[in-house]
């Protein structure tokens, strides 16, 4: 077991407090005796001992209530071996004994021998039910977890209106099985990992072997063996542990709640990451070009994906730019602006005490207050905040002679444009960077903000994520991935997985035809 | 097994392609057509502007055939091959002077432009500080990484150029173009020396090629890749002549710029277009000055056994700042411009064909 390691630990920092011996003993008592000394004896800590019929052996179920399946405990464990013990010929010695009761058990879940207390004690933290038998040094480990989890339900961060409704939960087998329901292929893997020295909770690297490049999967193992914290309670932290440059204000990992999202990205061949406890998914590796990318691109029609996508991209346009040209334009090229709005323009900004800078600060800090506020109030407050926001701040503003009315247009097409992109993590860092373009524009105006923009596209091309230039398939350039880009050509057109991820088996569709 | 061969510090023949027409066209492009106009009657100056472009190819084709005998060999290794090592280095250092000078040049004439059409009362010097401390954040980035800004920026580059064209076409007086051939045998001289200079910048191939993994094709895609730069100089050239006559031409300061200004987009929600086609040109002369100064840096870099990138970059971008301030007037600044061509181009060529005749005389061969 990868964990032992944790428990020795714990004796060399508890060694004045705690003295227990780490190997199992013949004597029943004494091993129960061990764990609830190493437990402290909590309530929630079941056990349960009789003696096994006619051989008067004395035998113990241990299991924590809540986390193993009592129903299933009483029905099946129990019960079984009680009939058990009522079989003719059994044998007397203990160890032979605990064989046939192992073969009588295989029948209720699956069985494991464990030879010490650390075997012990991680089955019975994950759920597990131990059965112990007096003068054997071994025990038995049942699998039998059965504890309360969500339904599965809609993922909210990520809706669609055409598309699977099902999104993952905080358990990790549900999501397991999601993928797998998606991709029936044999060759699909999940590679699965302890994380956490003392939460100790499943992680699965899910790709397809066949597809995906060995090189990716050998890089991600490194880094995910890498990861040594305490806890990981949600994905964000392995995103954060493994991602290739922490400076960087983009993401690196994609994270979904949708699992034909990720369904489809194992078959581009892209990697899945999977941690039990949150229903957020990671896929690595991400790109500039994907983070635009919806699966609902792929569910309606070419036209209307393409169309959707092109909107996006001038979505992010405007979410980056807008304030920041309103800015430049206004305090340094009021020439740019064709008279007729110039004029109506300067006519607004009359009175307003500010410069333009200072007034879209103003506006673009109270926009991210109020979309703070209402992500963190529950659906039927968050409404208030939206009249608030929209009513009393937005008039009253310009009522009163604050800001001018053209400014709450911008800020109102910004906030817009930014919530129309769909992954979170990228819409965000989206809007951090349009505060550096403001800045810049307030300082040298379009210079600045062209400036800003190349320094993001020098950022851009030094970034990988795991491995892979966060820039491809613009450049490194890949003609045959733009295909699947800007724009989305129709399912016929694209018989190839993405070229830039140099995947094994690169036909993902077959029109007939046999050349490869 | 296909490897990601793209993420090491390897690049293909085909971003040589991009490579070579992003370093070309730069701020060259935004004074050529004054400077052929005035050496020219009519549109005449078209001529010597594709003679010194087939020359430029040709140069271009000759340079990376050199550098691809020796492949993946730095330009140092094969040319301490050729002669020895002394001349080697001396030749290296020759060669960087260049990146340095074109740096100073690219970032003195963006301030200056800027001046012109951004904004009046921004000092000079601050714009060109801001521009080269760009320019040092990505030289100091990876090698790789340049060679995609070139082709994240160039589409971006010829869309506004095409943009630029289409719509001055309203303008376009034929009659303009005549009379042709009219210019005397002295004035085209004249002219095909402003028009070869203009093209500056293959000598990067020199070094560059040795990035390319398998570097048989480099001559053939760096040709091609000079042939977009020529072709759009000509196309400029022409419709510049084209909408304002060569007088007009001969005495604007940046006629291509001027030639945005004509610009209308229909609906008129944008005026003074040339304000956004230089902004958006910055992208191009930015992808000229990088190419320079990491031309420069990888240079002077192989001269050391240790890698000293990042000294060796703290060192060049203050000397090349320096550099461009010093000249005083517009007059000042178009003769620092001239003396880099010339020098440039002197070194590049002589170099080249130095290196060749030797290398032929003495058979040296890659393997040896």
């Amino acid at each position: 077991m990868r964990f032992s390691s944790f428990f020795r630990s714990k004796h060399k920092n508890n060694e004045n407090t705690h003295e227990f011996p780490v190997d199992l003993k013949k004597s029943l008592d004494k091993n129960l005796d061990t764990l609830k000394q190493m437990l402290e004896n909590p309530n929630d800590l079941m056990i349960r001992v009789f003696s096994l019929g006619q051989t008067e052996r004395r035998c113990a179920i241990v299991y924590i209530d809540g986390l193993a399946d009592r129903m299933e405990i009483n029905t099946n464990v129990m019960k079984n071996l009680q009939l058990f013990a009522y079989k003719e010929n059994l044998p007397a010695g203990a160890g032979k004994l605990l064989q046939e009761v192992e073969k009588e058990l295989v029948s209720v879940g699956d069985v494991t021998t464990g030879h010490d207390l650390d075997d012990a004690a991680n089955g019975l933290l994950y759920g597990s039910t131990l059965v112990y038998l007096d003068g054997v040094d071994q025990v038995l480990i049942i699998g039998m977890k059965g504890w309360d989890t969500r339904a599965i339900s809609e993922p909210i961060s990520e809706s669609l209106i055409r598309g699977p409704r099902e999104g993952f939960t905080e358990n990790y087998r549900t999501n397991t099985t999601m993928i797998r329901r998606h991709i029936r292929d044999p060759n699909l893997r999940f590679k699965t990992y302890d994380i956490g020295r003392r939460s100790k909770k499943k992680l699965s690297v899910a790709y397809i072997e066949g597809i995906i490049h060995p090189d990716l999967i050998k890089e991600i193992d490194r880094r995910v063996k890498s990861i040594d914290l305490d806890d990981a309670p949600e994905s964000g932290f392995i995103e954060e542990w493994i991602e290739d440059s922490f400076l960087s204000p983009f993401p690196q990992l994609i994270n979904t709640e949708r699992p034909d999202k990720v369904s489809t990205a194992l078959l581009q061949g892209k990697a899945g990451i999977i941690l039990d406890g949150t229903p957020f998914a990671l896929i690595a590796p991400a790109t500039l070009g994907g983070t635009l990318q919806s699966p609902e691109d792929y569910y309606e029609r070419w036209m209307i994906g393409s169309f959707l996508r092109l909107l996006r991209y001038f979505a992010s346009f405007l979410a980056m730019f807008l304030p920041a040209l309103y800015i430049a334009l206004v305090s340094y090229h009021q020439g740019m602006i064709p008279s007729q709005l110039a004029f109506s323009i300067a006519a607004t900004r009359e009175g307003v005490p500010f410069p333009a800078f200072i007034e879209a600060i103003m506006m673009g800090m109270t926009m991210e207050l109020l979309r703070e506020a209402g992500a963190r109030l529950p659906t039927t407050i968050g409404n208030t905040i939206g009249i608030v926001g929209g009513l009393v701040i937005g008039e009253a503003a310009v009522q009163a002679g604050i800001v001018s009315p053209v400014m709450v247009i911008v800020v109102a097409l910004t906030a817009i444009a930014s919530f129309s992109i769909p992954a979170y993590s990228v819409a965000i860092s989206f809007r951090l960077l349009r505060f550096a373009f403001m800045m810049a524009a307030a300082i040298l105006g379009l210079y600045g903000i062209v400036l800003i923009y190349i320094m993001i596209n020098i950022h851009i091309v030094n970034l990988k994520s795991i491995g892979v230039p966060y820039s491809a398939p613009f450049s490194p350039t890949f003609f045959r991935d733009w295909k699947d880009l800007v724009l989305r050509a129709p399912i016929t057109m694209r018989p190839r997985r993405p070229s830039f991820l140099r995947t094994d088996d690169s036909k993902s569709a077959n029109k007939g035809d046999s050349s490869q | 097994m296909t490897r990601f061969e793209y993420s090491d510090d390897y690049i293909s023949d085909k971003e040589i392609l991009i490579a070579v027409p992003s370093i070309m066209i730069g701020v060259g492009i935004l004074s050529v057509p004054k400077d052929l106009a005035e050496q020219t009657i009519g549109s005449d100056g078209w001529l010597p502007l594709a003679a010194g472009g087939v020359i430029v190819i040709a140069m271009t084709w000759l340079v990376a055939r050199l550098a691809a005998k020796f492949p993946q060999q730095s330009f140092l290794a094969y040319s301490s091959k050729i002669t020895s090592r002394p001349a080697g280095i001396a030749f290296t250092v020759l060669l960087s002077i260049q990146g340095i000078m074109l740096t100073a040049y690219e970032t003195r004439i963006i301030a200056n432009v800027a001046d012109q059409y951004l904004f009046d009362r921004t000092p000079v010097e601050v714009v060109a500080l801001a521009f080269l401390l760009v320019v040092v954040y990505a030289v100091s980035g990876s090698r790789t990484g340049l060679f995609r800004l070139n082709m994240m920026f160039l589409p971006i580059i010829l869309a506004i150029s095409l943009i630029v064209m289409v719509f001055t076409t309203g303008w376009f007086e034929p009659g303009n173009l005549l009379p042709v051939m009219r210019t005397d045998a002295a004035g085209f001289w004249n002219a095909m020396n402003q028009s070869t200079f203009s093209y500056i910048g293959f000598g990067i191939l020199l070094f560059y090629t040795a990035l390319v993994k398998n570097p048989k094709n480099v001559p053939w895609k760096a040709s091609a890749g000079a042939s977009i730069a020529v072709f759009l100089y000509i196309l400029f050239y022409l419709i510049c002549i084209g909408v304002f006559g060569n007088l007009v031409t001969a005495n604007l300061q940046y006629p291509t710029v001027e030639l945005a200004k004509e610009v209308k987009i229909p609906g008129g929600f944008f005026e003074r277009f040339e304000s956004l086609f230089f902004v958006i040109w910055i992208m191009a002369i930015f992808n000229t000055t990088t190419m320079a100064m990491d031309a420069a840096v990888f240079a002077l870099n192989s001269i050391f056994k240790k890698d000293r990138k990042m000294p060796i970059i703290f060192l060049l971008a203050p000397l090349a700042y320096l550099m461009g301030m010093i000249p005083e007037d517009i007059n000042e600044v178009s003769a620092f411009g001239t003396f880099t061509s010339y020098y440039g181009a002197a070194i590049t060529v002589s170099i080249t064909i130095l290196l060749y005749m030797i290398a032929k005389l003495r058979g040296v061969k890659a393997n040896d």
